[in-house]
């Protein structure tokens, strides 16, 4: 799958969430709150078709931060 | 508009600064009784009791020094006349300020004075506002017995300065100049030369002031009490004859001012003594640097054009609003409601960004608003409101007075915060302990009577490595001040933190490597700040622009609240804010996740608020943030947009990036004072209007609320907020406001830290620090004083995490960007200005070790390149820097600097890693384009 700019860039920002968590603990929960803090509906929708296609493009912890979502 | 408010009567100097002493005395000046603080000065009893004794040498903002022998006084029971301004008054002291001993004792020393001094009065720049013409006339002299001898009337005039003009002709040798320089600005940059006859003020040994250490901060001009040193402003045009208090729209100290005018031509402006942010001082910026406003270059006529390469065509307001609304609803209706957005500017007013994005929210019904903070403070935001509770700095700046140990991290104050910089050092020169961690060797760092402690030069991009090594010290060594966090903090949150930050990974001898700084040296920093007493915190832009800014600002205020420096004087976590009203704008609700107060906009309590008031259903969802409107334009889905005072293709990073995605809009809509390189995208150009035209309010880094009072009216016809709500109501949501004030009204109606914040109690008051409402009328200049605003303080484990951006074989230099002292940002204002003539163009500043294996010499021309881009500048060696970095401004277009910083961000925010990018620097034989 080809991405283009800005798909790589929800993909470097999703990952960058995940390692930057800072209680290590139960970590995709937190990234889930995290997006649906700051994050529009249509950028969590891009991000999870994105992760579709492209799940090597992320962390354990972002995918399964995607898993929790609806 | 509201009527401008007038000085009718000069402030009253009181000869002497005040003294901080709880008791007082009881004095009786020529026969009346006065209380004072012990330890006054006569001079100044006699002033508050009425009774003006002469002075030349002696000023209110300055120590006395007993030098001109006016003053003199007679204090019964004693020999002699004693100085009234070095004479402190004791309880039941009787003074007689006006005999007949007295009357020829001044009016000889006057006489001896005006034997030295031109006889020009009528023609003088300084007639009718000198104090030595003053004094004459208060002494009664009416003749001059000295025939002519030796003097100094042939000296030269010293015009090198570009604002004001020294003539040493006139000059009384009082110090005042030399003391300004020193006590108040703490620059040390004058001094009096020689002895006797031969006295005279000399600026660095004897240089121009230009080429000397001045920086230009006014503050000699300011206490000269004669025509030597004088503004050239006055000189041209003569002194003022009107007055409006104001605010500075420069930095985020937020510096009161008078600006002095005749008739509608600004004259100067003088920075007010009773100026809560900055007590009388100003720099060079704020008192000399607006004559941007009244440049031939600022559009005043809206502009519209169909394509961006098309000419603009000057337009009436009317149908300029027409013209943006139609392409506003046409892009609605091909495309969505969300392909829409704002930037609100932190430039602007309150009132203004108020308006900006109720109508992003309100008209265009979208959240995607986002201001100018974003790439600056964001962080900031998201690490104090997780610890503490709220986004703001907790101290008034007045508190730097009460701090035994000074921590500025990532900040440079005497250059981007300069009146607070200068605030800073007098307590430093007092005997405070300073801290500096900053890859650069700052101003602080060394300069005259102040050293830095220790200076903790770290790699860039190693913030959080050391303050989370500073932090394992202070926690294994038993520093923890145990019961403030038993009392004010969550313990379940400490004992996680504690137990994290214990860990050897963290300690100083394992982030030596990384962070490039000594484990002993964190150590004994570490020491110094736990054991202040008062420990004070103050950070920039070095803190927030990383990968980790938003954990940075978590781990200092865990260090903060883990040694209990939180909630009183001289202690706290300050942010130093970029613009003049980068809290304010934050304040307002720009963020696309808030509304004004911080408040999420899913919290249905809070959106049921503001649509009762606004009459209309609000989105619950978070709109996007600059970077994901920008992308979301380059792959087409975002296309229009509303931009307020804010030029982001030359100030947000990976400039190419920033010019794809305007270019890929069908509408940009730029609002500001000049034609600028993101207005190269747009379509519509709404004139602004500059800080001397506004009528609002300006919040600065001690979340102080000033007046922004309109000087001038503005020169488009249209206050800002006029237009925004004129295209609001072409878009077809009304907006109506009969003022500025209605405005405010309506903020402090829905936001609990404004609610008893008006235009009234402001001019009342002066100025409000939030929050403002019931339990504090009067605003609060310290918080958490009781209780964190989130009740207790929270912990956050803090682990560090190195940046992406590394330095590698293809660009193994890290360039690190900030900005100096007469530039401001994108240089927009101050390059409009003859603050060019200290800096005309963007610097690179290289270590010599670097330089040297590049064949690199100062002065010569190289191209800077990164992953993102490459652009070309002149080079500095410099010993600032460490080898491995490099530094440089961003306030000129023509050298670009963010072509080449990088779309990396926070991990929380996005705000922009401004502060590291991995470089490669070689000699370039070619000059800039467009040099």
């Amino acid at each position: 799958m080809t991405l283009d700019y800005s798909q790589q860039h929800l993909i470097k920002m999703a990952n960058q969430i995940a390692g930057n968590m800072p209680s290590r603990e139960n970590v995709p929960a937190q990234i889930v709150q995290h997006m649906a803090q700051f994050w529009t509906p249509p950028m969590r929708a891009d991000l999870k078709k994105i992760a579709e296609n492209a799940p090597d493009s992320f962390s354990d912890d972002v995918l399964a931060a995607l898993a929790l979502q609806d | 508009m509201n009527k401008p408010i007038e000085i009718a009567i000069e402030d009253l100097d009181l000869g002497t600064p005040a003294t901080l002493s709880e008791s007082t005395v009881t004095v009786h000046i020529d026969g009346n009784a006065v209380d004072v603080p012990a330890g006054t000065s006569i001079m100044r009893a006699a002033s508050l009791a009425g009774t003006q004794i002469p002075k030349l040498c002696a000023t209110d903002s300055l120590d006395a020094f007993g030098s001109c022998r006016l003053c003199l006084v007679e204090v019964e029971g004693r020999k002699g006349t004693p100085a009234s301004c070095t004479t402190p008054c004791e309880d039941g002291m009787s003074v007689k300020t006006q005999t007949t001993r007295l009357d020829k004792l001044r009016k000889g020393v006057m006489e001896l004075y005006i034997s030295d001094h031109p006889l020009d009065c009528l023609t003088c720049s300084a007639n009718g506002d000198c104090e030595l013409q003053d004094m004459a006339g208060v002494v009664g002299l009416r003749s001059v017995r000295y025939e002519e001898g030796s003097n100094h009337l042939a000296a030269s005039t010293d015009n090198s300065n570009p604002y004001f003009s020294f003539d040493a002709s006139k000059c009384i040798v009082c110090s005042r100049c030399v003391r300004a320089c020193s006590e108040v600005q703490g620059t040390f940059a004058l001094t009096i030369a020689a002895r006797g006859f031969e006295s005279k003020v000399s600026p660095s040994e004897e240089n121009a002031f230009l080429d000397s250490e001045c920086v230009s901060c006014g503050a000699c001009v300011q206490a000269c009490p004669t025509a030597t040193l004088q503004e050239k402003q006055v000189i041209n045009l003569g002194v003022p004859t009107r007055k409006v208090k104001t605010t500075c729209a420069y930095c985020g100290v937020g510096c009161s001012f008078v600006a002095e005018l005749r008739g509608d031509e600004l004259v100067r402006m003088v920075p007010d003594k009773h100026g809560g942010a900055n007590s009388g001082h100003s720099c060079v910026k704020g008192r000399f640097a607006w004559g941007y406003a009244t440049h031939s270059d600022r559009i005043t006529r809206p502009l519209v054009r169909e394509t961006t390469d098309s000419e603009w065509r000057e337009v009436d307001w009317p149908e300029a609003i027409a013209f943006a609304a139609d392409r506003f609803k046409a892009i609605q209706q091909q495309h969505g409601i969300d392909a829409l957005g704002g930037i609100t500017s932190s430039r602007c007013t309150n009132e203004e960004v108020y308006v900006v994005q109720k109508m992003v929210r309100a008209s265009l019904r979208t959240n995607n608003v986002d201001t100018c903070a974003r790439v600056c403070h964001s962080p900031t935001g998201y690490g104090l409101k997780q610890t503490f509770g709220t986004s703001a700095g907790t101290q008034d700046f007045a508190s730097v007075q009460k701090a035994d140990v000074i921590m500025v991290i990532g900040a440079n104050p005497t250059d981007a915060h300069p009146v607070f910089g200068s605030r800073m050092k007098r307590r430093l020169r007092e005997g405070a302990k300073l801290i500096v961690i900053d890859p650069r060797s700052i101003d602080l760092v060394q300069s005259p009577h102040i050293k830095a402690t220790e200076h903790l030069q770290l790699q860039p991009g190693t913030n959080v490595a050391v303050v989370n090594a500073l932090a394992h010290v202070i926690a294994t060594e038993g520093w923890i001040d145990e019961a403030f966090v038993q009392e004010r903090c969550d313990v379940a949150s400490f004992n996680a933190w504690r137990r994290f930050i214990t860990l050897s990974e963290n300690s100083p001898e394992s982030l030596a490597e990384v962070s490039g700084v000594p484990a002993e040296a964190i150590r004994s920093a570490a020491a110094t700040y736990a054991k202040a007493g008062n420990g004070a915190i103050y950070y920039g832009l070095g803190v927030t622009e990383h990968s980790q800014g938003s954990t940075m600002v978590m781990a200092m205020a865990n260090l903060a609240m883990a040694t209990g420096n939180i909630g009183r004087d001289g202690v706290g976590v300050n942010p130093l804010r970029g613009q003049n009203n980068v809290q304010g704008a934050c304040d307002m609700g720009s963020f696309p996740h808030e509304f004004s107060g911080y408040r999420h906009v899913s919290d249905d309590t809070v959106r049921e608020q503001f649509t009762a008031l606004w009459g209309v259903d609000l989105r619950e969802e978070p709109g996007m943030r600059i970077p994901n409107m920008l992308d979301a334009a380059v792959s087409g889905q975002f296309r229009g947009i509303y931009i307020q005072g804010e030029d982001i293709a030359q100030s947000d990073p990976n400039s190419q990036h920033v010019a794809d995605a305007l270019n890929a809009m069908d509408c940009v809509i730029v609002q500001d004072l000049f034609l600028n390189e993101t207005s190269k995208f747009a379509h519509v150009f709404l004139p602004g209007t500059s800080f001397l035209e506004k009528d609002g309010t300006f919040t600065n880094a001690e979340r102080r609320i000033n007046r922004v009072r309109p000087v001038v009216p503005p020169a488009s016809g249209m206050a800002e907020w006029q237009v925004t709500c004129a295209l609001s109501e072409a878009m077809g949501y009304a907006m109506d406001y009969a003022s500025a004030s209605e405005i405010m009204d309506e903020i402090a109606a829905l936001t609990p830290t404004f609610a008893g914040v008006s235009f009234d109690l402001l001019d009342e008051l002066g100025s409000i620090q939030w929050p403002c409402n019931e339990q504090a009328p009067e605003g609060t200049p310290i918080m958490h004083a009781q209780r964190f605003v989130r009740g207790e303080g929270q912990f956050i484990t803090t682990p560090y995490v190195p940046t992406d951006e590394r330095s590698t074989r293809k660009f193994p230099l890290l360039l690190t960007t900030g900005r100096i002292l007469s530039q401001y940002n994108v240089g927009a204002q101050t390059r409009r200005t003859d603050n060019t003539v200290w800096h005309a163009e963007d610097i690179l500043e290289i270590h010599e070790a670097d330089a040297e294996l590049r064949g690199v010499s100062d002065g010569d021309w190289i191209e800077v390149a990164s992953r993102a881009g490459s652009t070309r500048m002149r080079a500095h060696i410099s010993s600032d820097i460490p080898a491995g970095v490099v530094y440089t401004t961003f306030h000129h277009p023509v050298s670009g600097t963010n072509v080449i910083t990088t779309d990396n961000s926070d991990w929380a925010t996005n705000c922009p890693e401004y502060k590291v990018t991995a470089v490669e620097i070689r000699p370039s034989s070619a000059i800039a384009v467009g040099m």
